[in-house]
This record gives structure tokens, sequence and C-alpha cells, in this order.
């Protein structure tokens, strides 16, 4: 049709950029839309690295072996395909993103330097400093202003993506976005569109994401019919510092140099920390793992610490925290190794945890479930793609520390050819496409938020949600407990039809931005606990005490939820297993 | 809070409000960029490890301001909440700093409120959040980038050494967060200044191999009014910059660059 | 095809605050430049210039007299001193209140060493403006022409500074002079880039204070011959008109009733 085809891509984080890029390479018309400047995305915050097997290091790594280390990683649960898809592109991305200037650590020859990272046995993560992400999203973003500066892409930062516009066929022939600051509603028409729009960590209340990971996007797709796949698949952090307003990572190396965890024997002690004797410490992980002791793997950690707390009731204060005890190292030894990391924790809390134990507790950190996707990276609704964290492929059922940026970055190049073949082919549309509907569709909810009269304040009910959400859906799942849940989510949706907007003026209103996006949290926090709840095995990331097994001949399976009368539906979809059979996953064997 | 419940990881401000600890806050508001500045007070009930963002936080939970009268959330930016997006900058106690690494235990002496107010140099949208999209129309006016060929499989960039890398990645650390240009006496309307930070990344990009080659258009710009020359070596940026950006180095660099450039311009055009 | 045409974002910044840069648009870099620049060569040299030779004044009001008439009879003088000295002066502290008044000095929220040099830099150099608009004018334009009677030199200084409120005044313009150049040789270094390096430029900066410091104490030290006893009621003019045809030098030796046995030349008055 359109000689120019013109793409939407919601999101400017890695996965949105790339596709950008691609788009406009291809000759394509981009408009960018996100919700902060793209330069401010979620991406910044990974810190780590980014996997490729470039080999560089004389270990004979290869691509296939990269490919089994994520398959295997994420226990199975990943369509194949694009997983062999992507760790053969991974050389040529990291190619590509030092020529565009990433300031990747290098090796006194001026080669890329590679870090080893978990879940594998080579030297395959290139990084730069501790900042890999930020520097990552500023080669991108960097690309993209000159594309933008060329004139072929047209950014829309403050804008929030509401919906997809659908014509008669369920075709999609656009969005509906909200300017941020005047709170205007437009329909914008695109041939096809690409959501980027990040991990859910919001629905959690606090996590290691950013503020604007809510999953609104994501949600109100799947409440157009869009299909939500593994949404019960989330990864914990085991080392994040509680913080008032998120959860911050800390390194595990801090348990590699010696970090001992434990809790005050008394649950009661309201003593500090250092003045507590040896004696009435707890440290449970060495009690109850004294092979390995505080260097158990992740999800060991992960799980002990959650059943101190929430099972045993022993966090610090009676809040969720323990303590990560460094004080017994000497400062210099903690200075030379560790100094970075102690200065992150200095800077956000304030103390010193040269001297003082830190406390920590495991934090939601990263969505391996997310829209359903084709291996062009297109969802069940023609015309709308996804890519990166929002989308369901690569990680399964755990993901692979350095994996993601670097699927980010194959699922926007993907997905931005794909949506150019898909719109040069799209049929024109008839009438309107069903932008005038999805208009008034979004004036009416905006109209009926800004009327509603009641006494729940979206931020309160926001905090109830995260709080049930922690407590039952991330690390732990009892099939009662996620019945709870269930039913306290389905509470807050009732309250949330008595919310008040204290502030109803038209202009930068963020409370009223907020409440929209939080009726979309619930939505899709029902899909995550559904999910867990069907799920009665244990796999990756997901762990069921009363169900301690993976369990194939059932559950090797890609959960696939859809919104049918307010509510979500679950499905199950086979996995691609054409290249590697599955085995089981046993790290502590090697470990 | 009852301990036999199981913990939660917030404590409701209600539940805290019977507690004894409180943080007074006044903040600096502006229902939309033409409206009157006003100041509301609010005393927000304390809890250890306090940041800023979470103090605006505790008031869209809680909109009421210290007098009981009702009011709405605070308007402002951020996204992170760990220093690195850039979001945050406004004036704490009258200076410039990213809210979400500022401690509350850090920032009162005694019973004195903390005073919160938009960065002052950039037009207000509302409240606390200001239009900073200046520093971006700078960097494509500096075209902080390297033009690449294309996306397509290109073989492995040229080397680099060590040396050059350990250079430029402190300059990539920026974080756009233009509280370099907010401190600086030099960055207002009347001078059009573009501030530390577009030229630390015009020396970024100068020094990589391949973004060498945009090198003297970007000289060109920087010498265009606004540009480096004005620069008073006030020093502010380089003492406020939240991410410790190597900046007098990087301006005194550029600037002979923008000398040297102007000088053979001025004989070979 | 559509049914909203699409709109460009709103945009607040460009119609207030700070506005881009201008990529490669007008002359304020050359300017600037040359502000730089006229600050060192000539002003600068001129400063060092005519505090060496105010300093002659320690040898008394001859030795003064003297240096005053070298420099006034240097070749094409009165072009030197316009070309040299009052257009670049002129230049510079015109440029330099156009760029003092365009800066929103801050101390008060960020009182910082660097930022209190930046405001310094500017006060000095309104104190240098001032007083040099008066002290040129009262030394130079008015009263005895000190280019056709260079033995009046020493005398009118001296009736200048016997002035308290006046000597005052000339000792805040030396301090702040020698400051505002010394910091300008340090602000000159930096901005055209010659010491690269954060410790080469700490180095350089005690280097321009000792410069700072040794003009000061010369200026000082050459104004102190002024009102120091030693040379207290110094005739009015100390090489009156001599005939026509009549050049000096004058003796070597000091006269035979002379009174001070360090000055060659005429000390009794007329
Ligand atoms: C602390 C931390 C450390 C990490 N470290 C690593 C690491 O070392 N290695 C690794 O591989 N991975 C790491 N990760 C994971 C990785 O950072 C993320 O998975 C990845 O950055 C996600 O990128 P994205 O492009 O999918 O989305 P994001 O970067 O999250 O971007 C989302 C974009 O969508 C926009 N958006 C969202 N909703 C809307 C809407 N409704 N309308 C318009 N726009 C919207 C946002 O504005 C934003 O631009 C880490 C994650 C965290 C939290
Ligand atoms: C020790 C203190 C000073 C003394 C005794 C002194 C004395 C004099 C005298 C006698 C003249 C007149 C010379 C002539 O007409 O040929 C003069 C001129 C001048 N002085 Fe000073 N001066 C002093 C400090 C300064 C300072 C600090 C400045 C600042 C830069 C300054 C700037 C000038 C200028 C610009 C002229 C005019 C130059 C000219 O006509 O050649 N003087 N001074
Ligand atoms: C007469 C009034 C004067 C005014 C109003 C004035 C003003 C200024 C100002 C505002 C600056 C700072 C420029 C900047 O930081 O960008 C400056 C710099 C400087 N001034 Fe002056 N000045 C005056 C006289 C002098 C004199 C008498 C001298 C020499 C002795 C001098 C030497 C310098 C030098 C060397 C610099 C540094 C140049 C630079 O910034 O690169 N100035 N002046
Ligand atoms: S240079 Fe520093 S202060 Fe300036 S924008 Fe960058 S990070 Fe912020
Ligand atoms: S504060 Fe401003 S004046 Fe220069 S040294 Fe920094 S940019
Ligand atoms: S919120 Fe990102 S820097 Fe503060």
């Amino acid at each position: 049709m359109a000689t120019t085809p013109r793409i939407i891509v919601v999101g400017g984080g890695l996965a949105g950029l790339s596709s950008v890029i691609k788009i406009a390479e291809a000759g394509g018309k981009v408009d960018l839309f996100s919700i902060v400047p793209v330069k401010r995305s979620h991406s910044v915050c990974a810190q780590g690295g980014i996997n490729a097997a470039k080999n560089l290091k004389g270990e004979g790594d290869d691509v296939l072996k990269h490919f089994d280390d994520t398959v295997y990683g994420g226990d199975f649960l990943a369509n194949q395909t694009p997983i062999k898809n992507m760790t053969a592109m991974g050389p040529a991305i990291i190619d590509l993103l030092d020529r565009m200037g990433v300031p990747f650590n290098r090796t006194p020859e001026g080669l890329l330097d590679f870090r080893r990272f978990g879940g594998t046995l080579y030297h395959r993560t290139a990084f730069a400093g501790a900042t890999t992400g930020q520097q990552l999203l500023y080669a991108l973003d960097e690309q993209v202003r000159r594309h933008e500066s060329e004139g072929k892409v047209t950014k829309y930062e403050g804008w929030e993506f509401l919906s997809a516009v659908l014509d008669d066929n369920g075709v999609c022939r656009g969005i509906s976005a909200m300017d941020l600051r005047s709170m205007e509603v437009r329909t914008f028409p695109a041939d096809a569109i690409i959501l980027c729009t990040g991990g859910i960590g919001a629905i959690f209340g606090k996590s290691t994401n950013s503020v604007v990971c809510t999953g609104s996007a994501q949600a109100a797709l799947y409440q157009q019919g869009a299909y939500y796949a593994n949404g019960e698949f989330i990864q914990v952090h085991p080392t994040a510092i509680p913080g008032e307003d998120k959860l911050r990572l800390m390194s595990e190396s801090a348990r590699g140099e010696g970090g001992r965890v434990w809790v005050p024997r008394d649950k009661n002690d309201k003593r500090v920390a250092k003045s507590i004797p040896e004696g009435e410490r707890w440290y449970f992980l060495e009690e109850w793992y004294p092979k390995y002791g505080n260097l158990v793997p992740r999800d060991v950690a992960t799980r002990a610490i959650h059943k101190i707390v929430y099972e045993h009731g022993m966090g610090i204060d009676g809040q969720p925290m323990v303590y990560l005890d460094l004080t017994h190292i000497d400062r210099a030894t903690l200075n030379r190794k560790l100094e970075g990391i102690l200065e992150i924790y200095e800077k956000f809390v304030g103390d010193d945890p040269r001297d003082v134990p830190m406390k920590i507790f495991p934090g939601m950190h990263y969505t391996m479930g997310g829209l359903w996707v084709d291996f062009n990276q297109m969802t069940n609704i023609p015309g709308v793609f996804a890519a990166g964290e929002a989308d369901y492929s690569i990680h399964g059922a755990n993901r692979l520390g350095a994996n993601s940026l670097l699927s980010c970055i194959y699922g926007g190049f993907v997905a931005g050819p794909n949506a150019m073949n898909y719109a040069k082919a799209l049929p024109a549309q008839a009438g309107d496409g069903g932008h005038s509907a999805e208009f008034s569709r979004q004036t009416q909810l905006n109209q009926q938020l800004l009327s509603s009269t009641g006494s729940e304040n979206p931020f309160k009910l926001w905090r109830e949600l995260g709080d049930t959400m922690t407590r039952h859906a991330t690390i732990i799942r009892y099939n009662a407990g996620l019945a709870e849940a269930d039913a306290k989510i389905v509470e807050l949706q009732s309250r949330y039809k008595n919310l008040n907007l204290s502030d109803k003026s038209q202009w930068a209103n963020t409370s009223f931005a907020f409440a929209r996006q939080l009726a979309n949290m619930l939505e899709l926090s029902r899909v995550v606990v559904q999910g867990a709840a069907c799920r009665d095995e244990s796999r990756g990331a997901h762990y069921k005490p009363d169900f301690p097994e993976r369990n194939d001949a059932q559950f090797l399976k890609t959960t696939k939820v859809s919104y049918v009368d307010h509510a979500p539906r679950i499905e199950w979809e086979d996995v691609d297993i054409s290249h590697i059979q599955p085995r089981p996953r046993n790290y502590a064997a090697t470990a | 809070m009852a301990t036999a419940t199981l913990p939660t990881p917030t404590t409701t401000a209600a539940a805290q409000r019977t507690g004894t600890r409180t943080i007074k806050v006044e903040i600096k508001r502006q229902a939309t960029p033409d409206a009157a500045a006003r100041t509301e007070k609010f005393e927000i009930p304390y809890r250890p490890g306090m940041n800023i963002t979470s103090v605006l936080g505790e008031i869209a939970a809680e909109p009421i301001t210290a007098d009981g009268r009702e009011t709405t959330a605070i308007a402002y930016d951020a996204n992170c909440l760990e220093e690195i997006c850039g979001s945050c900058a406004m004036l704490i106690n009258g200076k410039a700093r990213m809210a979400c690494s500022a401690l509350v235990d850090k920032l009162r002496e005694g019973d004195e409120p903390i005073t919160l107010a938009p960065l002052s140099k950039f037009p207000v949208v509302r409240d606390l959040a200001v239009d900073r999209s200046v520093l971006f129309q700078n960097l494509k006016a500096v075209k902080a980038w390297v033009p690449i060929d294309g996306s397509y499989e290109l073989g492995p960039a040229p080397r680099q050494f060590p040396q050059i890398q350990e250079q430029r990645y402190p300059l990539s650390n920026c974080i756009s967060c233009t509280i370099c240009m907010e401190v600086c006496p030099q960055f207002n309307d009347s001078t059009n200044f573009v501030g530390a930070a577009t030229i630390a990344q015009v020396k970024l990009f100068n020094m990589d191999p391949s973004g060498a080659v945009l090198k003297e258009e970007r000289l060109r710009a920087l010498a265009g009014d606004g540009g480096v020359q004005e620069c008073g070596m006030a020093q502010n940026c380089v003492a406020a910059c939240p991410k410790q950006l190597p900046l007098i180095e990087a301006i005194s660099d550029v600037s002979r660059d923008v000398v040297f450039q102007q000088v053979k311009d001025l004989f070979a055009r | 095809m559509a049914a909203a045409a699409p709109v460009a974002p709103p945009d607040l910044a460009s119609s207030r605050g700070v506005k881009p840069l201008r990529a490669g648009q007008g002359h304020s870099f050359l300017w600037r430049r040359l502000h730089s620049l006229s600050g060192i060569v000539p002003i600068g040299a001129f400063l060092i210039e005519h505090i060496v030779s105010n300093f002659e004044a320690l040898n008394g009001p001859l030795a003064y007299a003297q240096q005053v008439k070298f420099l006034n009879g240097l070749p094409l003088v009165r072009v030197l001193e316009w070309a040299f000295i009052f257009i670049p002066l002129l230049f510079h502290a015109g440029y330099g209140l156009f760029i003092t008044f365009r800066g929103r000095a801050n101390v008060n929220v960020y009182p910082w060493a660097s930022n209190w040099m930046y405001l310094t830099q500017r006060v000095t150099g309104i104190i240098a403006l001032a007083y040099i608009i008066q002290h040129v004018w009262r030394q130079r334009f008015s009263g005895v022409s000190l280019p056709e009677h260079p033995g009046a030199a020493f005398h009118k200084v001296q009736v200048e500074l016997s002035n308290p409120w006046m000597l005052a005044i000339y000792v805040i313009a030396m301090i702040a002079t020698c400051w505002h150049f010394a910091y300008g040789i340090w602000l000159f270094s930096v901005k055209w880039g010659i010491t690269p390096g954060d410790r080469a430029r700490k180095r350089f900066g005690y280097v321009c204070a000792a410069v700072g410091t040794g003009l000061c104490a010369l200026g000082l030290a050459g104004m102190w011959a002024f009102v120091s006893p030693k040379y207290a009621n110094a005739p009015a003019d100390v090489m009156p008109e001599q005939p026509a045809g009549v050049v000096l030098p004058a003796p070597s030796v000091a006269p035979p009733n002379s009174t001070n046995p360090s000055q060659p030349g005429r000390v009794a008055p007329e």
C-alpha cells in the first residue's frame, strides 16, 4: 500500500531503539513513543554486561554452546529456534555496538574484554565498566537521534501508549496515546506497531525495575485480545537493598568475597546489629547448607531468605530484611575488592557497610513472561509486534545473567524488518480503521476516571497490590496463597471502582496517569497469579514446595493467557524443542 | 502494626501517623507553566532510610498538607530511582541534586524543614517537573553520535587501546541530568550557553576512532553563539555533577581544539 | 488512511528557557577569544610594564621622571598608546562588562572556591575599570601633562597619594588588578587548553598566584616611594623645561650640594 510504511514503536529501551534503527535504515518512517525521554528508559539500569560467544579468550566458546546454556538456563521452557537465531546473531551485535562507540572494556591489545557470568563456564560477557546497559542504551539512542535529525524518526517523549487501534477485522491500524502534559488523547495511524515497553516489576510494588515498568501497555493489549505468555515466570534477585522507594541490586560478589547472611535468633531483638553477640545470631544459610554455606546458588539463597522472613517471621525489625555482613573482613580488603558496590550501598542507605552489616532482601528483578509472539516477533494481533522484556520469547523459565540485553537488541532487530515487510504487504484500511471508535473508548475511560468520586487512593491500592504479589507470587508459591492473592486482586479491582482522584486537573496529572496504569496492572497481576496457580510443578524461577519437581510430561508447555469475560483464560502450547532434548537442570552438581 | 502478622514491604503512612517523628517538607509548586508559584508544607511520618523520592511517594499516597488541607500529588520526574536515568534533578534545600540519591537523614539538621523546588533554569512543566529537552537539542546540534554506515554486519570495530577506553568511559557516564547546567552561572537565557554536558559529549565522540570523522563539524558547531567560549570556569559543574565527569578537562581540551579549528578555517576556507 | 494526522509534540522549551546552541553561527567565539587574548597582550603586558616603571619611583623622583620621559620618548608613542593600551583596554573593559552582566553569579547557593573566583574576576574587573577611568583622567588627561613634563610625574602622583582616601583607592585597585590579572592568566591557560590535565592546571594555579603576588608586591612597593618620608615634598618638576636644543642626559654624578647621594640630578627646588 503506502509507499513509505509508517511504523509506530512504543518504548525507547534497547528493544525499541534497535527496532527503530532497523526501520529507519530500511527507509520506513517511525513514530517513537515513550513515557520517559528514551535516554532515561529502564535499560540504563543494567550493570553487568551482554553475552555473545565471541570466543576471544581461546576457550573454544561458540554460539551453539551459548545456545545450549540459554536453553538449559531457561529450564527448556523457551522455544529453541529464536534462541538459536539470537545466539548466532550475538557476535555481530557486539561488533555493531562496538562500532557505534560503546566504551567496552578492552584488553591491552585493543580487543574487547569479556568476563564470566552465572550459568556458563566461558568468558562470554562483554561489559562497559559497571554500567553496560547505560552505555548500550546511549549508543542506540545516539543513532536514533541521528535518524531523528535526518527526519526519519519522530519522537513522542512524554506520551503514553493506551491501546492499539484495531479495524473491523482485528487488524492493527495505529495506536491511541495520551500526552502526559496536556492529558490529551489522540490516535495515531500506523501500518504496524512494535511494543517494547519492558518489564512488569511495578505490580510487585517495589522491585529492582524502574518506575515506568508497570506492564500497563502489555496489559492493555492483552485486554484487546493479545495472548500473554508465561506470566508466572519472573526472576527474583537474591540480594537487593530494600529501600523506601525501590529495591536496588547488591552484586553477588559481596557473598563471593565472604559476606555472611544472618538474622538475630530472637525476632524481637531490637539491638543494633554489631552489638548482638555471635551466639545470638542465626547464620541460617551456613546451618541449612553446611557444604556451600553462604555461597549456595541464587535460587536456593533466595528461597532460604524468603522462608526466614515470611515463614519464620524473623526479618530484622519485623521488616522483610536480613543481614549481609562484611564487617568481619578488614577495610583494606573490602576497599580493594568491593569498593564500587559498597559505595552504592553507602549512597542509598547512608550506612558504611564496612562498619555496619548491610540489610538485604530478595527483590523482583526480571520478567521472563510477556506478550506471546511468533518467531517473527508478531503477536496474535495482526500488525502488533513485540520485543524486549515485554515479550515472552528467549528466556523460558529463567533468564541467564547478561542475556537480556542481547535478547532486547535481537528482538528489535527481528521485529523492525518484519514489521516493515508486514506493512508493505498490508492492504489499505477500510473506513477510518477503527480510529474514531478507539478514540471515543479512551476518552470515555478518562471521563469515567475523572468523574469517579470514591474514597480510594490509587497509590495506596498499588501498595496493597505489591504487598500481596510479593508475598504470594514471587519466590515460593503455594496454591492456597495464590488463591488468596487472586481474591485480593479482585477485591482491589472492585475498590478501584471507588477511586478518588484528588487531582482532576488536565495538566501533567501524574495521579491520573497512574490510576489508568493501575487498572491494567491489576489485570496483569491476575495473569501472573493464575498462571502460577495452574502450573503445578517447579521449573526455573517458579517454585512450589508442594510440587518440587519439574514435570515435563504435563508442563513442558507455554502458558498462554487470553482475556475472556474480564478474566484470564489459560491455554497451553507445546514448546519448540527441535534442537536440544530436555535434560534435568542441576547446577549444584557442577557448582 | 501487629508483629504477629507477616511483615509488609511498606508500612502505610496512616499506620505511621501515630508515630512521633515526622519530617517537615516545603515544596514549591506551580500548577502549569504559566501559573504563579506557591509553597505547600507537608509533615510526613519519618522512617529510617527515606530518600526524597520516597517522601514524594508518601505525599502521593496521602496528599494532605501539614495544616490538614487536601491537595494533589506532587508532579516530578523519576524513573530508575538509583541515580542512573538522570530524571529526578531538583533543588533540594536550594541546591541542585538528584532526588533519588538524596537521603533525608543527611539533609536535615534538627527540625528544619527540607525545601524542594524545581530546577531554576528550565521551564517548569508542573511542580518539580521541568522541561530539559534543550540538552537533547544541543546533543543534536553537535552531532553527538558515531555515523556508522549501517547496522548490518560489517565486522569488528577498529581496535582501541584500553587507555582510550579509560578516557572515554567516564565521559560516557553522563546521565543528562542537567545539573551541570543548572549550577553554571553562565548557563542562562541571555548567554544560551550549551553547558558542560554537551561539551563533554563532543570530547567523547571526537575521541572515538570512527566518531572522529565528524570532529571538525562538532568543533565548528561549538564555536557558534552559546558555544564553549561562554564558559567562565566557575567549575560548579564539576563539583555538582553526580557522575563526577571530568568536565573541566573536557572543556579545556575541547576549547583548544575549537581554537585550532577556527584558526585552520580562517586560513583554509 | 489516517483518521487523525500526526501532531508534533508540544515544545515548551522552544518558547521559553535557555535556547539551544546556534551551531556554528554568530561571532561571539571570536570576540570572546579576543577578549581573552587582550587581557594578556597587550593589557597584561602593559600592566607589568607599568608596575615595573612605577617601581622606579623607589629610586627617587628623578629616576621616575626619566622612566616617564623614556616611555614618552618611544617612537610613535601616541599611536602605541592608543593601539596597545587605550583601545584594547576599552574593548576588554566593555566586553568584560557585557560578559559580567550576562552571567548569573550564584555563590550564595554554591559557595565553592572556584565559583568565588568567578565572581571575584568580575568584581575585580569592575574595580579596575572604575579605578582606571579616574586614574587615567587625573594622571594622564588632566593637570600637568606628563608627556610634556615628565619631571612633574613624581610630584603629581605624590599629591594624589597624599590624600588618604586616594591612597586607599590605589591600594585596593592595585590588589584587585593584580588579582584579576593573575587569575586571568590561569583562565587564559585553561580556556586555550595550554595546561592539559588537572595536575598541570593546579600547578599552574600556584605559578599564577606567585606571579600575582609578586606583581602586587612590586606595585605596592612602587607606591610606597610616593608616600614614604624619604621623598616627602618632592619638587613639582624635577626636569623643568630645557631650552630648545638642549638634550638630556641628566648628569650622572650627583651635583655638589645634593641632599641625596644616591640621587643623581638636581633636587633643589627652583
Ligand atoms: C538492576 C538491573 C540490572 C540488570 N542488569 C542486566 C545485565 O547486566 N545484563 C542483562 O542482559 N540484563 C540486565 N537487566 C535486564 C535488562 O536491563 C532489561 O531486561 C532490559 O533493559 C529491558 O529493555 P527493554 O528495551 O525491553 O525495555 P525498557 O528499557 O524497560 O524500556 C521500556 C520503554 O518503554 C516505555 N514505555 C513503557 N510503557 C509505556 C507506555 N505505556 N507508553 C509508552 N511508552 C512506554 C518506557 O518509557 C521505556 O522507554 C537488568 C535489569 C535490572 C533491573
Ligand atoms: C602604583 C600605582 C600607580 C601609579 C603610581 C601610576 C601612575 C601613573 C601615571 C603617573 C600615569 C601617567 C603616565 C603618562 O601620562 O605618561 C599613569 C597612567 C596610566 N595608568 Fe597608572 N599608575 C599606577 C597604577 C595603575 C594601575 C593598577 C593601572 C591598571 C591597569 C594603571 C593604569 C594606567 C593607565 C591605563 C594609564 C594611561 C597609560 C598611558 O597613557 O600610557 N595604573 N599611571
Ligand atoms: C577594565 C575593566 C575590566 C573588566 C570589566 C574586565 C573584565 C573581565 C572579565 C569579566 C573577565 C572574565 C572573562 C571570562 O571569564 O570569560 C576578564 C578576564 C580577563 N581579564 Fe579583565 N577586565 C578588566 C580589566 C582587565 C585588566 C586591566 C587586565 C590586565 C591586567 C585584565 C586581564 C584579564 C585577563 C588576562 C583575563 C582572562 C581572559 C580569559 O578569561 O580568558 N582585565 N576580564
Ligand atoms: S555532565 Fe554530570 S551534571 Fe552534567 S548532565 Fe552529565 S551527569 Fe549531569
Ligand atoms: S560551571 Fe559553567 S562556567 Fe564553565 S566551568 Fe562549569 S561550565
Ligand atoms: S530517578 Fe533516575 S536518577 Fe533519580
